[in-house]
């Protein structure tokens, strides 16, 4: 009965017709002027990012703080996934509810949370002078570590998700097993657990390590002019120095590095063949 | 790991996922005229202050009429494209697939600046139809996957049986599949309405003078303030969407399409 062809896309069509003009093809078309020089095509601009330092140094810190965070994310990712899985079936609903509601939240109105706790008056400065630590308040907003901490908590949800899934579908006797076989626990993590929930492990590590790349507000936000990523570079690079083409380079960087992040991600996720 | 270890570590996660929500809070109770935590003096008057500020009022009103108008046409056009998958042999299915869902893998702000060069300025859009092509553009996944996993579960012999009956095939999508996902419409609706309402990046170069959205005028707004408006606005803010998703989960059970 279903088989018409036709109707099957004339269903498709005004979705097409709509994603391929109002994003497929401008996008393209951004992408391919970061190969457009003044006289012809090469990779000229890209080459003039790269030797420029603040160029690579922007790319080199997005590239480690979203690895970093990716790393902390799945270390506390597992230890919370286990503990939520371990809990009671009716608890694990409300845990699991409680890790997805920040997502839900505006991005903005949890990076603010910790303008209020890492600024020069704020919770943690307060705490270290009173507790006579330091007589001078710390400078702690406008440091790697605050953009690490802000996307840490922007994007560990996804991480504990993702592994809570992975963890509830592995068979509930392995981890006695290997125990009584007389493994202890970090052979048991890295011989059973690990193997057994990679998968779960890879779309977690894509979505926090894709999400921190292409984040925009936490280094806007906590990092700012200081700390520099890849999206403040290319908002910096359109709105103060009207520089398209640098900022064609970097959309094109953003574009790569996430697809490469992706592609490389699926392929540790499929268990190697002996 | 013993238990007792497994639900002290879980309390620290929490507490650096929730609690940084519950300092903003105080501080937006401040009643002090500068941003501090422990806040100095309790009152709710920045909670009220926002109200009164022009620029949120209007970005806020833009950001809600933007989050409902772009989720509606991102499900006119995604319901379709979902029935289809589900129902019909389609041409190139797996690069139409992907075509579809390239808005997810492509960067948001990519999104927005490229709109802007090769849409908004050649066509001289104005600010909110570039806006809502941005966003519509972003939620045509969402609401693809959404609707799709509420139709995988849908077996296909309802419309038969109400073709078979004398309905054409219009009539037989509105009247027997169309009650039966509504759950999965509603569920993609509150996911979009978030989604767009939260964005930042795509909007960041579709934005102008006087035209923005509630969380890039709050970004404006705390590069050159020091108040603790910012604080009250956020409060509100979590405490909106937490209104949503707890009647979204008590109702739909949201977390399934998340």
């Amino acid at each position: 009965m279903f088989t018409s062809r036709t109707t099957g896309l004339m269903l498709v069509l005004p979705a097409v017709v709509f994603i391929t003009v109002g994003f497929l093809a401008p996008v393209l078309i951004l992408l391919a002027q970061s190969l457009r020089l003044e006289d012809g095509w090469g990779i000229g601009n890209y080459l003039a990012f790269m030797n420029d330092g603040l160029g690579r140094e922007v790319f080199w810190r997005t590239i480690k703080l979203a690895a970093l965070v990716t790393l902390a994310a799945a270390v506390i990712g597992y230890v919370a996934a286990w503990a939520i899985v371990e809990t009671r079936p009716e608890r694990r609903g409300v845990l699991v509810g409680m890790v997805i509601l920040p997502l839900m939240i505006s991005p903005v109105a949890r990076t603010y949370a910790w303008l209020v706790i890492l600024g020069r008056t704020g919770f943690l400065n307060v705490l270290i002078t009173n507790l006579g630590l330091s007589e001078e308040p710390l400078r702690l907003l406008f440091t790697e570590t605050a953009v690490f901490i802000g996307l840490l908590q922007l994007f560990l949800p996804l991480m504990i998700i993702s592994l809570v899934s992975a963890l509830e579908n592995l068979p509930r006797d392995v981890v006695p097993a290997a125990q009584t076989l007389g493994a202890g626990w970090i052979a048991t993590f890295f011989k059973v657990i690990l193997p057994l929930t990679r998968e779960g492990l890879v779309i977690g590590g894509t979505l926090v390590f894709t999400g921190s790349v292409t984040a925009y507000i936490t280094p806007a936000v906590l990092g700012g002019s200081k700390v520099l990523m890849l999206e403040t570079l290319l908002y910096q690079r359109v709105s103060v120095a009207n520089d398209f083409a640098s900022a064609s380079v970097i959309a094109a960087i953003l574009m790569v590095t996430t697809l490469a992040a992706n592609r490389l991600l699926r392929r540790l996720a499929t268990p190697r063949r002996r | 790991m013993s238990s007792r270890m497994g639900g002290l570590m879980l309390a620290l996660v929490f507490l650096f996922l929730i609690g940084p929500f519950l300092i903003i809070i105080a501080a937006g109770m401040s009643a002090g005229e500068t941003l501090a935590f422990p806040p100095q003096g309790l009152s709710l008057r920045w909670f009220w202050a926002v109200f009164e500020v022009e620029s949120f009022r209007a970005s806020f009103v833009l950001s809600i009429g933007l989050a409902v108008g772009a989720t509606l046409l991102a499900l006119v056009l995604g319901v379709p494209v979902a029935y289809a998958l589900a129902r019909y042999p389609l041409p190139g299915g797996e690069a139409m697939s992907t075509l579809l869902t390239s808005p997810v893998i492509v960067p948001a702000i990519i999104v927005g600046l490229a709109l802007l060069r090769y849409v908004v300025i050649p066509l001289d859009l104005g600010i909110i139809p570039a806006l809502f092509v941005a966003h519509t553009a972003l939620l045509v996944p969402y609401a693809v996957r959404v609707v799709s996993a509420s139709l995988a579960n849908l077996r296909s012999d309802i419309e038969e049986a109400a073709v078979l009956l004398g309905a054409n095939r219009l009539q037989a999508f509105f009247l027997t599949v169309l009650p039966n996902i509504r759950n999965g419409i509603l569920a993609a609706f509150i996911l979009g309405f978030v989604t767009s309402f939260n964005q930042v990046p795509v909007s960041l170069f579709l934005t102008g003078p006087g035209v923005s959205t509630l969380p890039i005028q709050m970004l404006w707004y705390m590069e050159f303030t020091y108040d603790p408006s910012i604080a009250a606005l956020s409060a509100l803010l979590a405490l909106m969407s937490m209104a949503i998703v707890l009647v979204a989960e008590r109702f739909l059970g949201l977390s399934r399409y998340v």
